[in-house]
């Protein structure tokens, strides 16, 4: 009995030191109450993203590189108004760290570890330019839960396309609905009456693709209409690969659509050339960057572009993107005069002007409620060669974009993508939204401020 | 205060739960002082820890190898993914019971065929059950969201937790420590429960089963019963710690629960000490900071995170670990624990007893 008291009596004044210890630490973090924005201080402002910069999808690492780049270019320029840009990038393997596959973030590390580091103790005014469709849905809750916008996300799901659920959350590329009613358009008036097949990825990005070609009136056979497991390369097996072309040679599908990523693309074009086959292929903007799919088998592909290409000289941002990395050393050692700009860098670059201007245009003061309101007011001029604009009720980003083709490259694999003229297509997500056309590339002119 | 191995028979509940309280309550305090990275660490370590109480259960006292723990995992976790999707506003307690039951379930269907099975015939078949989980998830694309699998809310921090606290990281600071201060919570409860199941009837049958299964039956155990028994409290946990483990992270995919992560719990089960409670308190916090302690070795010997070896850190540390553990310290660090505890004991009563002499 007297043993029980002792306890009880040991309990009790534990749990009293313990309401004293939490009511004493609490006290403290009340202390330290100001009334800034987190991230921005009078002569920084700190910003991050989750991108894969090893692991499966290492080979978009040049994107945020790029954006690092014209954020170093423009902080020893002076700066947005005073403040000079902090860029931190973690490595998150594409949330997929866990299975290892030359990932070096570590094998607990996930999208929403990196995000939280990046939050809870960089404490950053925003994300900037995190990638990936999987990894970026699985952090929408907790940015929205502590308010921190979601800004340009690399994918074109129309998740981040949703303003009353989340209204901190902006993407930056067409959406693959979008994408696909523009291929839609240009099946029906080059392609009528012939056989279409397709494979996507079997996730948003296949399902959102899909939806596009039917909505824009292609109809696709349910025996034509494959979708492939991304896990599948985790597993070491590309058996889905492997059927799926087999079907629609069997099929005779005439023409192709992938909306694969770069790995799956290559692997697709390479099992047709081993079965003889060869269809026209139209290959989504994500999967189609001939240096990434590095195949022959890619030589007069159709894909859409919303970047110039590298060969456009009438284009000033050309000229400007790479001397924006020539001037950055640290992310592109082995960047020369020479060397080819890719749809990679036209992208970092092009969200990374998007939010040196909203920024700028906010003004002196900036809060995260204020960067909002100016991004959904800003008019762009970015590397896009569409228009980049958004609004309350439009958080996707970019509405189209051109046709594009693969320049063969004799024998080698291809590594251009031409464009052979300047119609450009823009639509937005809904079924019902037509598909306008205009004949002239919108260049915009670099800011006098950015050159 | 016996809870550095496994609680005694003799041991009152009443004592029991003081001990789970008064432990519950220092991990709460600890949630107070550490920075909210580690509180979000903290959490995940804290549902890993239930998963591992199952664990060391099904192992160390019933004898039955398993490798479909991650399966069991995803089972709860997608019982409380889907559920959670659909009804946002259910109480928190409804969706983990209901993943409890999940899991339990599954439980249930891997542990009555695994009752004919022994061995590494058993290891096998509760592997095909985690691995048959993946492309199941991958498939009913209605239900399980296929491959980008479900996201949904994070838990909401109750408005009197937030308003203790001040400046312009308030928010971010009241809902790390809320998720781990929560996650500790159930942990200590699911503690609390094991605990006395560990010294309950079952328990003990349980144990009699693993070391001599002839014995026990000629004593009228009811051997497939309490196999079976052994799975689906076992496969009950691994739901509950899977389901906190994806409310947490507010998503759930197929890549969530690989194979490996079955691996992983067997490896810090044996390293925090197999068959015991506090092993599975142990293994937790290893699990939660282990990528510190990654980087920290990085750091001390100048390895290049990024370069090949750097990026196979973790698996060196725990790899090497365990072999010193099953060369030194079969019973993990618990158990050594344990051993400086008892040979303090006997030292005592060799003591007392000299001193009546």
């Amino acid at each position: 009995m007297i043993q029980k008291l002792r306890r009880s009596t040991t309990l009790l004044s534990v749990t009293a030191l313990t309401l004293g210890m939490v009511s004493t630490g609490l006290l403290a973090s009340n202390a330290e109450a100001s009334t800034s924005t987190p991230g921005v201080t009078a002569k920084t402002i700190t910003i991050g993203a989750s991108v894969p910069l090893s692991g499966v999808a290492a080979s978009y690492a040049p994107v945020s590189a790029a954006a690092n780049a014209v954020f170093k270019y423009v902080n020893a320029h002076g700066g947005v108004n005073g403040r000079t840009i902090k860029y931190i990038r973690l490595d998150d393997c594409y949330d997929l760290a866990a299975y290892g596959l030359g990932c070096t973030a570590g094998a607990s590390t996930t999208t929403l570890s990196q995000n939280k580091v990046l939050v809870a103790q960089d404490h950053v005014f925003a994300t900037v330019g995190s990638l990936g469709t999987a990894a970026e849905d699985s952090v929408l809750s907790y940015l929205k839960q502590n308010g921190v916008p979601q800004l340009f996300v690399a994918s074109g799901s129309r998740d981040w396309n949703q303003p009353s659920i989340y209204p901190g959350t902006f993407g930056f590329q067409t959406s693959y609905v979008a994408e696909s009613k523009i291929f839609a358009r240009y099946i029906n008036s080059h392609f009528a009456g012939q056989t279409v097949g397709f494979i996507g990825q079997n996730d948003d990005f296949g399902a959102d693709g899909y939806m596009g070609l039917t909505d824009g009136g292609v109809s696709i056979s349910s025996a034509n209409d494959l979708s492939y497991n991304a896990a599948d390369a985790i597993s070491g097996s590309t058996s889905d690969i492997q059927q799926d072309v087999a079907t629609l040679q069997a099929n005779k599908a005439q023409v192709v659509v992938l909306d694969s990523v770069p790995g799956f693309t290559s692997g697709i074009l390479t099992v047709a050339h081993m079965l003889g086959y060869s269809p026209q292929w139209i290959i989504s903007s994500v999967g189609s960057d001939p240096t990434l799919v590095n195949n022959v088998g890619e030589a007069g592909a159709i894909s859409l572009d919303y970047f110039p290409a590298p060969t456009n000289k009438s284009d000033p941002w050309v000229p400007w993107v790479r001397k924006v990395l020539l001037a950055d050393k640290a992310d592109f050692p082995t960047f020369t005069a020479s060397s080819v700009l890719t749809g990679n860098e036209f992208y970092g670059a092009g969200y990374a002007v998007a939010f040196v201007e909203a920024l700028k245009a906010e003004g002196k003061t900036v809060t995260r409620a204020g960067f909002l309101k100016s991004l959904k007011s800003t008019t762009f001029s970015t590397p896009a060669i569409t228009p980049l604009k958004y609004s309350s009720s439009n958080h996707q980003g970019l509405l189209g974009g051109v046709i594009a083709t693969v320049a063969p490259n004799g024998t080698s694999a291809p590594t251009l993508v031409v464009e052979p003229n300047t119609t450009v297509f823009t639509t937005t997500n809904t079924k019902s939204s037509p598909i306008k056309v205009s004949t002239k590339l919108a260049i915009a002119l670099i800011p006098s401020w950015l050159k | 205060m016996n809870w550095l191995g496994s609680l005694r028979k003799q041991e009152t509940t009443h004592a029991r739960f003081i001990c789970v309280l008064g432990l519950t309550i220092l991990a709460l305090v600890v949630t107070i002082f550490l920075p909210p990275v580690a509180d979000s660490q903290l959490a995940s370590g804290a549902a890993i820890t239930i998963v591992i109480l199952g664990l060391s259960w099904l192992i160390g006292w019933s004898g039955q190898i398993s490798l479909g723990n991650s399966g069991f995992m995803a089972v709860g976790a997608y019982a409380a993914g889907i559920w959670a999707h659909h009804h946002a506003t259910t109480p928190l307690v409804f969706t983990l019971l209901l993943a409890t039951v999940a899991g339990a379930f599954s439980g249930l269907v891997v542990g009555i065929p695994s009752t004919r099975l022994r061995g590494p015939y058993l290891a096998g078949m509760t592997l095909a059950f985690a691995a048959a989980i993946t492309p199941l998830a991958q498939n009913f694309t209605s239900m399980t969201g296929g491959e980008g699998g479900l996201f949904f809310n994070t838990l909401t921090t109750p408005k009197w937790f937030l308003h203790q606290f001040g400046g312009i990281n308030a928010a971010i600071n009241a809902n790390a420590q809320w998720s781990a201060d929560l996650a500790v919570v159930i942990a200590g409860v699911m503690f609390f429960f094991m605990a006395n199941l560990f010294h309950s009837r079952s328990g003990r049958a349980m144990r009699l089963v693993r070391d001599n299964d002839v014995a026990a039956e000629l004593m009228g155990i009811n051997l497939p019963r309490t196999r079976t028994l052994a799975f689906v409290v076992a496969a009950a946990f691994a739901g509950l710690g899977g389901a906190l483990f994806t409310l947490l992270n507010a998503t759930v995919t197929p890549e969530t629960f690989p194979l490996t992560l079955s691996i992983t719990l067997l490896t810090l089960m044996v390293l925090g000490g197999i068959g015991t409670l506090s092993g599975a308190v142990i293994g937790g916090i290893i699990y939660s900071f282990s990528p510190n302690l990654v980087s920290y070795v990085n750091s001390l010997t100048g390895v290049n995170p990024s370069s090949n070896l750097g990026a196979n850190m973790q698996g060196i540390i725990f790899g090497s670990l365990l072999i010193l553990t099953m060369l030194f310290a079969p019973r993990g660090i618990a158990g050594v624990g344990l051993k400086i505890k008892h040979s303090l004991q006997s030292r005592r009563k060799l003591e007392s007893v000299e001193n009546v002499n």
